[in-house]
This record gives structure tokens, C-alpha cells and sequence, in this order.
């Protein structure tokens, strides 16, 4: 009897060994993954933490063939960001009519963890956009386009949280889902992720360059559009400037 | 003496085979929907019908052909007189393109842009009608239910008729289904789906080569390049005449196709650039749609089965001649023939053989 006790026990050493494995595995997997980005940055053993304020923009500046500061090219469907083809806006102060330059807008830039809504109205008479809180508007193509983050992304309907961006030693990553361009009175979703957290085409997720000292970033992008006259364009967004915190 | 096998083939088993008939009849109405995909398709076809509307209009296409006359004005002024006044004393045409290369390369793209657009234009003005037809039929969302809710109610009486047989003199059954025959026969007729499913058809066919892929994506690429045409003139040649010495108002006087085409560009892009977006977004709505059934063959999926149904149970209930029929243990001629319907017939069994 005390025999069968024994061999019992011992038989249940042995099971619950693989059940507390998988007991423990499932719960550190759930914490894994209920822990909120801010936290997992916090926890700083990565490194990884989110830059709260805003990406201040430097403009666009065009010297020769190469282009620096903040810009953005779009691309024709079936083209890629090397070689395009790219469209030609004739409104681009460039030599190379590919890059259409951005001026910073009044809030001097992007923000994070918050947005920077389409006014009331978002276009004018003649369809150009009226956002100008990131970027001031700019002519494409004779009509102006520009930049807003909102809440509903106005293309799609969708929810869209507000832009996060991470720095890990140096690397940017993060979600600007909420990224929308506005011209001739049409929205294009040019967020990366897309709002329903989709990566269509050529659309790759935000990367860049941050360095902590001078503050000085870059930010790269790119995400294809979506429906509407420029469907399957590709949106190939370059932000650079100067990060400066939220106080 | 026995019974001849046609005596014995009674009105109740052609009764419930007709019955039988009906009910698969009345399923596959109901079913025909999910075997075409019509759930799924005909709500986009709703949508394609939907998103067109605004464009679909006399006034509206007529517009857009008034901007292609209008661009082709402006470009061919600009290719000839303009070319000559900019370019003369320093080498002519020639000299022209190679000053104004962007022009230069949208010019030369330009015939074949305007042929095209004229052309689908032209063959979306020739389908106005036919739209307007199909727009005018009940709602798409609706199709599927017209088969089914027939379909489920044919099958439903047939089946009920099968379980639960009337009583002798009751034809509740036939009347209930000789009604939903007739009103799958008439249905395409009130809807008027014998006109209006071939003008549909005929806009799907038309939209056959202007509803694909290749050909949007066609369009934006001359979206492209007129845009930058558009600008040379805009934003070079423009300045450029008034640079040589003449003043605004001059410019519009002497070149007033070129200045037409200048000032009614963003008129011309606010208008052209919507209707790029629908016809882009419903690639995917129109060939789902296409992928049904041929639109003149619709009315026919009511009427077929409609004159099946009311013809089946018109022909099962139908009375039957009274037949004389010879029963008894022998044919002893002092035996009286007794009268048997045919119908009854099954109850009686062979007594003598």
C-alpha cells in the first residue's frame, strides 16, 4: 500500500514538472504581451523608450540632385523607392521634381502621443488642403496638399491612435497609423502601419536614426495608398529635424 | 380478372412526385443565390451603382468632354502659335521643345491620351441609358432575397404538402403554388428586368475594358503627365510669353485656348480626379458583378421555374377521366362491373389472377 503511495507521488512529481513549465510559460507569454508599449520602453533593459513631444521639422532644402531636410516623393504603382517611377510634381522648387519639400508648420512639426487634427474646414474653395499645423500646405500639382494626424482617419473611417515613436539606442521604430494627407478635397491614409494595422505594397514601418545628444533625427517611411484617384501609390515620407521634448 | 398495370398507377403517386419535383424546384431557387455568390456580390454591385451616380449624368459627361476639347485647344495652341512666337528667331520648334522639355514630352504623349479618354468618354456617354436602367432596378442588396424568399416558400408548401397531405377535396397545395408559379412568372415583368437586364448587360460589357486594373492605373499614369504638362505651361510658358513683352491681359487675348486651359485647371482637376477614384475603387465592385450570371438571363431564373411550379401542380391535382375497371373473383357475366376511379385504384389489390 505505502509502496503504491510512493510510485503515486513519484508519477506526479514527474507530470507536474511539464504542467508548471506550461503553466509558467503561458503566464510570462500573457504578461509579455498585455504590457504596454510605455512600460516595455520603461523597463529601459532594452533600451527602448518612447519620445513624448515633437519632431521638429527642418524644411526641405534642394542642392543640385540631392535633397535634404523634410520631404516626400511618391511613387507609381508597380515602382519601388530606388527607382520608381516616381510622379512629377511641377510645383517642387527642386530641380528634381520627384521631391516635394515641406515647410514646418505652426507646431513646428509632428507630434507624438497626441494628435494635430484637420481644421474646420480641412480645403479651401479650390480643394487645397488647410492643415498646417505640421506642415504648411504646398502646392501638388496646382492644388495644395498637407498633413494632419486625426483621431478617425478621414479616409477610412477607422480608428487611428496617436503617433508613438520609439528610441532604442539610437533606432527609431513606432506606429504613425494616424498620418494622413489631404489634397483636392480626398484623404489618403499614409500612415505605417495603415489604421486596421495592415502593411499593403510597398507601406514599411517607420525606422530612423535619433541621437540623444544633439537631439537631431531622422524618420523614414513608406505607405501605399489605399483607394481613391492615387490607389496603389506609394508614399515615401523623409522627416528630419530636431526632437524636442514635452515639457 | 386482374388489373391492367395502368389501373394500378395511381393520381396519388404522380401527386407527390410532382410534389417531389416542386420542392427541388423551390431548393434550388432558394439555394441559387449561395451558389452564385450573390450575398457577397450583388451588395457590391450596390456599391459600384452607388459610387457612380454623381458621374453617371448627361451634364456631368458632357463636362468632361468639354475639358478633353479644352485641353486639346490648349495644347495644340501652345504646340503651334505659342511654339512659334517663343521660339522664333532661335530655331523654331526645335528650339521650343528643347526650351520647354516637359511640354515638349507631354505633347507628344498627348494624342494618345485624348484619343483614349475621348473614346471611354464617348462609350460612357453611349451607356448613360443603360446605367440609368440598371440603376433603376431594385436595390442589388435586395437580389438575393427575390430567389430566396420564392424559393423557401415554394420548397415550404411542396414539403408540407408531402408530410401532411390535405384532406380528400382540400387543394390547398395547389392553389398556394399555381399562386407563387405565377408571381415567379410576373415578377421580372413588374420589375421590368426583360428591359432593363440587357441594358444592364450591355453597360457591363461596355465597362468590360475600362474597369480593369491596367486601364486605371492607364488613366493615372496620363494623370501624371498631363500634370506636368499642365505646369510647364503654368509655370514656364505662361511667364515666359510675358516675359517677351506682352502683359497678362494680352497673353489671354492673343492666346485664349492656352489661357482657357490654365485657368480651368484645378476646375478641370477637381472634377477629373473624383471620378479616377470611383472608377479605381470599383474594379474590384465591377468584376464581382460581371462574374455573375448574364444580366438578360435573370429574368428567365424566375420564369423558368415559375411556369415549373404552377404548370407541376396545375397538372398533379388535375381531375382525371373516370375509368371502367372490371373487379371480382372471376369474369362471370353475371357479375356487374363496378365504376373505380384511378385514383382509388391503389387501394385495390388483385383478387384474382
Amino acid at each position: 500500500m505505502i509502496r503504491r503511495r510512493l510510485v503515486i507521488r513519484r508519477r506526479l512529481a514527474v507530470l507536474s514538472l511539464p504542467v508548471a513549465l506550461l503553466v509558467g510559460g503561458a503566464v510570462a507569454v500573457a504578461a509579455a504581451g498585455t504590457a504596454s508599449p510605455a512600460l516595455a520602453g520603461a523597463a529601459g533593459s532594452t533600451g527602448k523608450h518612447a519620445l513624448n513631444g515633437t519632431f521638429k521639422l527642418a524644411p526641405g532644402a534642394c542642392f543640385g540632385d540631392a535633397v535634404n531636410g523634410t520631404y516626400f516623393r511618391m511613387i507609381f504603382p508597380h515602382g519601388n523607392v530606388t527607382t520608381g517611377q516616381f510622379f512629377q510634381n511641377p510645383d517642387s522648387t527642386c530641380p528634381n521634381k520627384t521631391f516635394t519639400l515641406a515647410v514646418p508648420g505652426t507646431q513646428g512639426g509632428l507630434a507624438t502621443g497626441k494628435y494635430q487634427p484637420n481644421p474646420t474646414p480641412p480645403f479651401n474653395a479650390q480643394g487645397g488642403a488647410n492643415a498646417n499645423l505640421i506642415v504648411q500646405p504646398q502646392s501638388f500639382t496646382a492644388i495644395n496638399f498637407s498633413i494632419a494626424t486625426n483621431k478617425v482617419d478621414p479616409q477610412t473611417g477607422q480608428h487611428a491612435p496617436a503617433p508613438v515613436i520609439y528610441d532604442t539606442n539610437g533606432k527609431l521604430s513606432g506606429q504613425i497609423e494616424a498620418w494622413s494627407a489631404a489634397w483636392n478635397k480626398e484623404y489618403f491614409n499614409q500612415g505605417s502601419p495603415k489604421p486596421n494595422g495592415s502593411q499593403p505594397g510597398l507601406t514599411k514601418p517607420l525606422t530612423g536614426t535619433y541621437n540623444a545628444k544633439t537631439h537631431q533625427f531622422v524618420l523614414t517611411w513608406t505607405s501605399q495608398v489605399v483607394g481613391g484617384p492615387f490607389n496603389g501609390f506609394t508614399g515615401d515620407w523623409h522627416l528630419s529635424g530636431t526632437f524636442e521634448p514635452a515639457k | 380478372m386482374a388489373l391492367r398495370p395502368e389501373d394500378q398507377v395511381v393520381g396519388g403517386l404522380a401527386r407527390r412526385w410532382a410534389l417531389i419535383t416542386v420542392a427541388v424546384i423551390g431548393v434550388a431557387i432558394a439555394v441559387a443565390p449561395l451558389a452564385f455568390g450573390m450575398f457577397t456580390k450583388a451588395p457590391q454591385g450596390a456599391t459600384m451603382i452607388a459610387a457612380f451616380k454623381p458621374y453617371m449624368t448627361a451634364a456631368r459627361i458632357d463636362g468632361y468632354q468639354a475639358e478633353l476639347r479644352e485641353i486639346n485647344a490648349g495644347v495644340r495652341q501652345t504646340d503651334t502659335s505659342v511654339a512659334a512666337a517663343l521660339g522664333a528667331g532661335a530655331g523654331g520648334q526645335a528650339a521650343f521643345d528643347k526650351a520647354y522639355p516637359d511640354f515638349a514630352s507631354f505633347d507628344r504623349q498627348w494624342p494618345a491620351i485624348d484619343s483614349t479618354m475621348t473614346t471611354l468618354m464617348d462609350e460612357v456617354h453611349g451607356n448613360l441609358g443603360n446605367y440609368q436602367a440598371m440603376a433603376a432596378l431594385p436595390s442589388f442588396d435586395l437580389f438575393p432575397w427575390f430567389f430566396v424568399i420564392p424559393g423557401v416558400l415554394v420548397a415550404g408548401v411542396a414539403i408540407v404538402a408531402l408530410v401532411r397531405p390535405p384532406r380528400r377535396g382540400r387543394r390547398w397545395p395547389r392553389w398556394t403554388l399555381v399562386v407563387l408559379g405565377v408571381a415567379l412568372i410576373a415578377a421580372p415583368a413588374a420589375l421590368q428586368l426583360f428591359s432593363r437586364g440587357p441594358d444592364g448587360g450591355q453597360m457591363m460589357s461596355a465597362f468590360k475594358n475600362i474597369e480593369t486594373t491596367n486601364n486605371v492605373q492607364k488613366i493615372q499614369g496620363y494623370f501624371g503627365t498631363m500634370a506636368v504638362g499642365q505646369g510647364a505651361i503654368r509655370l514656364d510658358i505662361v511667364p515666359a510669353l510675358e516675359h517677351s513683352g506682352l502683359t497678362p491681359g494680352q497673353v489671354i487675348t492673343e492666346y485664349p485656348a492656352l489661357s482657357k486651359l490654365d485657368a480651368n485647371w484645378i476646375h478641370i482637376l477637381n472634377d477629373m480626379t473624383p471620378m479616377i477614384g470611383v472608377m479605381s475603387d470599383s474594379v474590384g465592385e465591377y468584376q464581382a458583378v460581371a462574374s455573375l450570371p448574364p444580366f438578360a438571363l435573370f429574368p428567365w431564373f424566375f420564369v423558368i421555374p415559375g411556369v415549373l411550379v404552377a404548370g407541376l401542380a396545375l397538372v398533379a391535382w388535375r381531375p382525371r377521366a373516370t375509368r371502367t375497371v372490371q373487379v371480382g373473383a372471376d369474369a362471370g357475366a353475371d357479375h356487374e362491373p363496378i365504376n373505380v376511379h384511378p385514383s382509388l385504384s391503389v387501394s385495390v389489390r388483385q383478387v384474382a389472377s
